[in-house]
């Protein structure tokens, strides 16, 4: 009774916000138009229904791929870290590029080397790899002891333990990290997608509509999109509450030891050292055995010379300072924005939580509307100002961080809330005393999370809108063939990235001590 | 029931360290020990005086520092190896993902065995613990006695020839634990593999066992074996008699005396 009250209250409010939003989108009240109604925006996905079926065929057929290459990399890749620390050491460095890296920057990288939807598969399993792998690793390392006590007392090796226990008890840990995987492979393959390849493919399409001044259609596209990446994430969920019977944290696991492994700094440094070499020596891999004109595809050593020794070198510096000076600030602003708006929902929830709970299911479609189709939807509604950036940037920033600090709220010790109850405080002073402070780890856990995705959203805004920063930078250098300038800024944002999740990293195991 | 083979158990002069950040303990000094063929015996001693520590060592899932370990002529890795130790922990340790059959038949599998071949010996088995009519739950759907006794039919489905037991029923109350000693009195009758059972309990360690051996803590070493004089099979009537309780004075006595310095 009481699940179904809340039910109906939660159905209430969306139906009040689609009723308000319908008023809003006839009345043409927001932006001239650039929020159509609901009924508009269905009407427009039934008047386009012939031109979907294409176009999400290539998408889903680059995606799913993408997803299946990626997650087989990933897997191996964290089994063989499970079992040898020294491999863990030595991939650390792709992981967090990987995981840092705003994958925009690497499209016209991709497209220099690769035609068709290789790159587009490329994008989408360097999406996937990260979330997986470190479930793999984590799931397989951290089994019941006592279970391999069970198995190696019956004359078992390791071999055996990992046959009957780590494979099986990583499962669940995989199957959860799909779910976030799953509308992540979506994101990179449409991303990859707005660089060209092919005919159609769904970002293909939307970047086509850009400028035929339909809001409807953009607004269908993006919610087809969501469509997708929500059922690719409600097709894992189910299967992993499947697969584990005990319920499963909401979030990835993110334990990754950023800061690099623990022991003596020489250790640390030498481990970061190698695991960068790693990176730079799969760089060098690649190029070889593509075998490209060096003309396009450029070395490490190419990129320094590009910026150091070359004739035009001060010139690509000052133009890379210049985007970097823009984009950095936005999205810093956007971070902090997004999770002050988390904070504060965080807040009510726990001292409010029916008022809270009403603004969740527009939280949850925020978070699974893939970036690169709500990109788009936010420019048109605030215009291609740096308002529009920034809300990108709250917008993606903020869910992550949402379930991060409410978690981190939830779980303040009741004891320690007790102690304030009895001294007579009431709800606001717990939260004061116990709550907040309890929550600023999780709040630079939640910054740490959040950055590369703030990284990632200003800089999809700048290269389809505002023409700005670093997204502008990439998208002229493909216009002048300026091959090392597309290098230089792939390559430093993975570098600027890895080093901004390095010091949220930092600053967090200081706030954790 | 077949004849039980290897022999008897001999610990000798067992050392084990344990490095901590700013000190060394000392979980096993010079521990000297011997059990019998098809004998059962009980650990009893403080917390820390490394009773774990020495059925660890005689799974051979850790070694000593010093001292030797045998089981007849075998060292206990020699006997792990060949999937001739049983082992039931106070956790029941079950694979959650695997049935009671299934986590029955994991050690067969572990060794390469064909669980066929076993069919009857774990249907046995399984009734002899009492689990007829849930082979196919999970231990999740199990209470918490039922999940003690998969554990022990599963350290029993190799037909161990030596049984080690740290604190099986540690998590039961009282109760359960009374009516577990008295099934396990009987499984082990049954069989009767050389067993090792680790306990805190003064009462449960005289009805089950043969001797009792009082363990000392910091450094942990035995401080003394006591015989235990009664007839098997064991009535619980016998926890009542005046000679059951002279023994659990003798033994409290004794480990009050180790544990308090």
């Amino acid at each position: 009774m009481k699940n179904f009250s809340r039910f109906a209250r939660g159905t209430f409010v969306v139906l009040i916000v689609l009723a308000i939003w319908e008023v809003l989108g006839r009345l043409e009240l927001v932006g001239q138009g650039a929020l159509p109604a609901p009924t508009q925006i269905l009407a427009q996905l039934w008047k386009d229904r012939s031109d979907y079926p294409p176009h999400l065929s290539v998408t889903l057929k680059s995606a799913g791929t993408g997803f299946v290459i990626g997650n087989i990399i990933a897997i191996i890749a964290g089994a063989i870290s499970a079992r040898f620390r020294f491999a863990e050491t030595l991939l650390r460095g792709l992981g967090m590029s990987l995981f840092a890296v705003p994958l925009i920057a690497i499209v016209p990288v991709l497209l220099l080397a690769f035609t068709g939807t290789i790159p587009r598969i490329i994008l989408a399993a360097m999406a996937v790899y990260f979330p997986t792998y470190i479930a793999t690793m984590n799931g397989m390392r951290n089994v019941d002891p006592r279970l391999v006590d069970v198995v190696m007392v019956a004359g078992g090796s390791s071999t055996d333990v990992l046959r009957w226990i780590r494979v099986r008890s990583a499962l669940p840990h995989i199957v959860s990290a799909f779910r976030v995987a799953a509308p992540a492979a979506l994101l990179g393959t449409l991303l990859a997608e707005f660089g060209g390849g092919t005919r159609w493919g769904l970002g293909t399409y939307l970047l086509g509509s850009l400028g035929q001044a339909n809001p409807s259609r953009l607004w269908s596209i993006g919610l087809v999109a969501t469509a997708m990446a929500a059922s690719a994430y409600m097709l894992f969920a189910i299967l992993g509450a499947r697969l584990s019977r005990s319920s499963m944290s909401a979030t990835v696991e993110t334990s990754l030891p950023m800061g690099g492994a623990s022991g003596p700094w020489w250790k640390r440094v030498g481990g970061g050292i190698i695991s960068a070499g790693v990176v730079l020596g799969l760089w060098a891999l690649v190029l070889s055995i593509l075998d490209m004109s060096p003309v396009v595809a450029k070395s490490p050593l190419a990129i320094m010379r590009y910026l150091i020794t070359d004739p035009r070198a001060s010139e690509s510096r000052s133009r890379l300072f210049d985007a970097y000076s823009e984009t950095l600030p936005l999205a810093l602003i956007g971070l902090l924005c997004g999770l002050a708006a988390a904070l504060l929902l965080a807040v009510i929830l726990s001292l409010r939580p029916t008022l809270g709970r009403a603004f969740l299911p527009f939280a949850l479609v925020s978070q699974t509307m893939p970036l690169p189709a709500l990109t788009p939807l936010i420019v048109l509604v605030f215009g291609r100002s740096i308002l529009a950036t920034v809300v990108v940037c709250v917008s993606v920033t903020f869910f992550p961080s949402f379930v991060t600090i409410s978690q981190a709220l939830a779980t303040t010790s009741s004891a320690a809330i007790d102690v304030v109850r009895v001294s007579g405080g009431g709800r606001f002073k717990s939260l004061r005393f116990v709550g907040l402070p309890g929550a600023v780890p999780a709040m630079v856990t939640a910054a740490r999370l959040a950055a590369p995705r703030a990284l990632l959203g200003v800089m999809i805004a700048e290269y389809l809108a505002t023409g700005n920063g670093l997204g502008n930078l990439l998208n002229e250098s493909r216009g002048r063939l300026d091959y090392g300038m597309i290098w230089t800024v792939a390559t430093t944002s993975v570098l600027v990235a890895v080093l901004i999740t390095q010091l949220f990293g930092l600053a967090e195991k200081l706030t954790r001590k | 029931m077949q004849e039980v083979a290897g022999g008897a158990l001999r610990v000798q002069n067992v050392e084990r360290t344990f490095a901590l950040k700013d000190h060394v303990v000392r979980a096993l000094d010079k521990v000297s020990l011997e059990v019998p063929v098809g004998s059962f015996i009980s650990l009893i001693g403080p917390s820390g005086c490394g009773k774990s520590t020495l059925l660890r060592l005689l799974a051979g899932l850790e070694s000593p520092d010093a001292g030797s370990l045998l089981i007849g002529e075998r060292s206990p890795e020699e006997m792990r190896m060949a999937g001739r130790l049983g082992v039931a922990f106070q956790d029941p340790a079950l694979l959650p993902w695997r049935s009671v059959w299934k986590n029955i038949t994991l050690p067969l599998q572990v060794m390469g065995k064909s669980v066929k071949e076993y069919q009857s010996a774990i249907e046995e088995l399984i009734s002899l613990v009492g689990l007829k009519g849930f082979e196919q739950a999970l231990p999740s759907q199990l209470s918490g006695g039922m999940r003690q006794r998969v554990a022990i039919a599963r350290a029993l489905v190799t037909e161990p020839e030596v049984l080690l037991l740290d604190e099986p029923f540690g998590a039961l109350d009282e109760i359960l634990r009374r009516t577990m000693n008295l099934e396990l009195q009987r499984i082990w009758s049954a069989r009767r593999p050389t067993t090792i059972l680790v306990t805190h309990s003064i009462e449960e360690a005289i009805f089950l066992a043969d001797k009792v051996a009082v363990m000392s803590a910091r450094p942990g070493r035995i401080a003394e074996i006591v015989d235990v004089p009664f007839e098997r099979p064991r009535d619980p009537e016998i926890m009542r008699s005046s000679e059951f309780h002279k023994l659990a004075d003798h033994l409290s006595e004794l480990l009050f005396a180790g544990g308090g310095h």
